[in-house]
């Protein structure tokens, strides 16, 4: 009888030490993976710098940077070296940005990568924007060619009843093949085509955004390496109440 | 001599009838599927996406009839499980071995005439909603609303070509035909607008035709059911199903013409 219980007090820890065994590794690995996703990178905040009236009352106006580079080590994003893909394409400093709830935000991307051409010329349209248009160089464009484009910022969400929809689709205008061919040959960074948009947020949460322009290798019809990959052609949005 | 012949199945049935461990079984059986039955026809149904069309009504009943008939087969197979399990051998020394089980005629042949059923009903029934959807059917629309479907990693678009507009949103009249003619530009990818109850692959290089009519007024969720990358699990888009008068309205304020 004594051997019984003996052997049910083994049973029972061993079935308890094999649970939190099996916990402990799925929380590594999770772990892991999540160290291994770039989410962990600081993030780009907005600034909130005035109050401004629009349609939709007086609001607050924050802005930031980004830029988008040929090149992880010229992002700046993956360390001086460029981390694991210094080859890879990818936009900086981070590809989390964090912007306020209820406002005006506008964002400068400076690209200085070059283009070949789109998938589909859907995503060679200004969408989301405040007036439908986008500046670039100073320029006012509601619209890009299929082989105008090096990259797109698209932000785009999951549809759920507590969320606002939120759906900002911005071409970014290439640089000219002879700028490329000279920051393949000795490095140097073209001057950049700085394009500046501005849209409205609605109440806070999370969203997405990716490139819609097939920058990647080879592989899944140009959307393997860097559009395979987090961190640099695809990130967070995190829309919130306080920036 | 006598002792050679088999005994007549009425009284192998009977005697089978009579065994403890069969009674409990199908008494545990019956518990199991009555529960399943419950869970079929009052519980799941409640987790299901609003109905906005015929299809996706026609999808609920499949998954609740499908869950009732097969609920006999779940609650038979875990009944003897559980009696298994109630009864399983406790202590250090095994009983030994019962006798072999040999080929058992009839329950070979109901086993497999039961199951030819089962399968005759899923395939037929299945291929009758199939039909509702397919190709041929939306050509016989003359009326129909056709969208353009184009699934990029990760990212739905809608083009309505006959009313000038594209949009990254899928807006469609109630009570008036709609014909998608669906396609993706980069890996597959899979057309899922959840409560209009359709869900077509979006092939590259290939255009494939799948028609509803919504029947209900408000939001609606597409999806992509097709493992397709790293923002696989984004790739959502937001729609609704609004009046002509409002959907008329929303043409023409992207640019568009009414229907």
């Amino acid at each position: 009888m004594a051997s019984t219980i003996q052997g049910s007090s083994k049973t029972i820890i061993s079935a308890t030490l094999s649970v939190l065994l099996g916990i402990g590794v799925v929380a590594g690995v999770g772990y892991t993976l999540h160290g291994a996703s770039d989410y962990g990178r600081a993030p780009v905040v907005a600034k909130v710098i005035e109050q401004v009236d629009t349609p939709k009352g007086k609001m607050n106006h924050a802005t930031l940077e980004l830029g988008v580079y040929p090149d992880s080590v010229s992002s700046g994003a993956h360390g001086p070296d460029g981390g694991s893909h210094p080859g890879y394409v990818s936009y900086g400093p981070s590809n989390h940005i964090v912007i306020p709830a209820h406002s005006l935000v506008t964002i400068t991307i400076k690209g200085y990568d070059g283009g070949e051409s789109l998938n589909t010329p859907f995503f060679g349209r200004v969408i989301g924007t405040v007036d439908g248009s986008m500046d670039v160089d100073g320029k006012k464009v509601t619209q890009l060619g299929m082989t105008e484009v090096q990259h797109t910022f698209t932000i785009h969400s999951l549809p759920t009843s507590t969320r606002d929809p939120l759906f900002v689709n911005i071409p970014l205008s290439k640089q000219p093949d002879d700028a490329m061919e000279k920051f393949d040959a000795d490095g140097t960074l073209p001057a950049p085509v700085v394009t500046t948009f501005s849209f409205y947020t609605g109440s806070a949460g999370e969203y997405v955004w990716n490139c819609e322009f097939p920058c990647g290798d080879g592989t899944y019809a140009k959307f393997g390496a860097a559009m395979s990959k987090l961190g640099y052609m695809s990130g967070k949005v995190s829309v919130v109440d306080h920036v | 001599m006598s002792d050679l012949q088999p005994t007549p199945i009425g009284d192998r049935a009977r005697a089978f009838s009579k065994r403890k461990d069969v009674r409990l079984s199908f008494l545990y059986s019956t518990v199991i599927t009555g529960v399943f039955v419950f869970l079929g026809l009052w519980f799941y149904p409640k987790f299901m996406p609003t109905v906005m069309s015929e299809q996706m009504q026609n999808g609920k009943e499949v998954i609740i009839y499908f869950t009732v008939i097969s609920a006999p087969i779940a609650g038979l197979v875990l009944g003897i499980a559980l009696y298994t399990f109630l009864n399983r051998h406790k202590g250090d020394t095994p009983p030994p071995d019962g006798p072999a089980i040999r080929t058992n005629g009839p329950v070979v042949l109901i086993w497999t005439i039961v199951s030819g059923i089962f399968c005759l009903v899923a395939i037929t029934w299945g291929l009758v909603e199939m039909n509702v959807a397919s190709a041929e059917s939306a050509n016989n629309e003359p009326n129909a609303i056709v969208v353009e479907v184009t699934g990029s990693q990760w990212v739905w678009n809608f083009k309505y070509p006959d009313l000038g507009v594209e949009s990254h949103q899928l807006n469609l009249p109630i009570d008036r035909p709609v014909v998608f003619r669906i396609t993706s530009v980069d890996v597959n990818h899979s057309f899922w607008p959840v409560q209009l109850g359709v869900k077509v692959d979006a092939n590259r290089h290939a255009i494939t035709t799948a028609r509803t009519t919504p029947n209900a007024l408000g939001p609606i969720e597409i999806k992509c059911a097709e493992l397709c990358g790293l923002y696989h699990a984004y790739m959502e888009s937001e729609g609704e199903i609004m009046t002509m008068a409002n959907f008329n309205n929303w043409i023409t304020s992207q640019g568009g013409h009414t229907a």
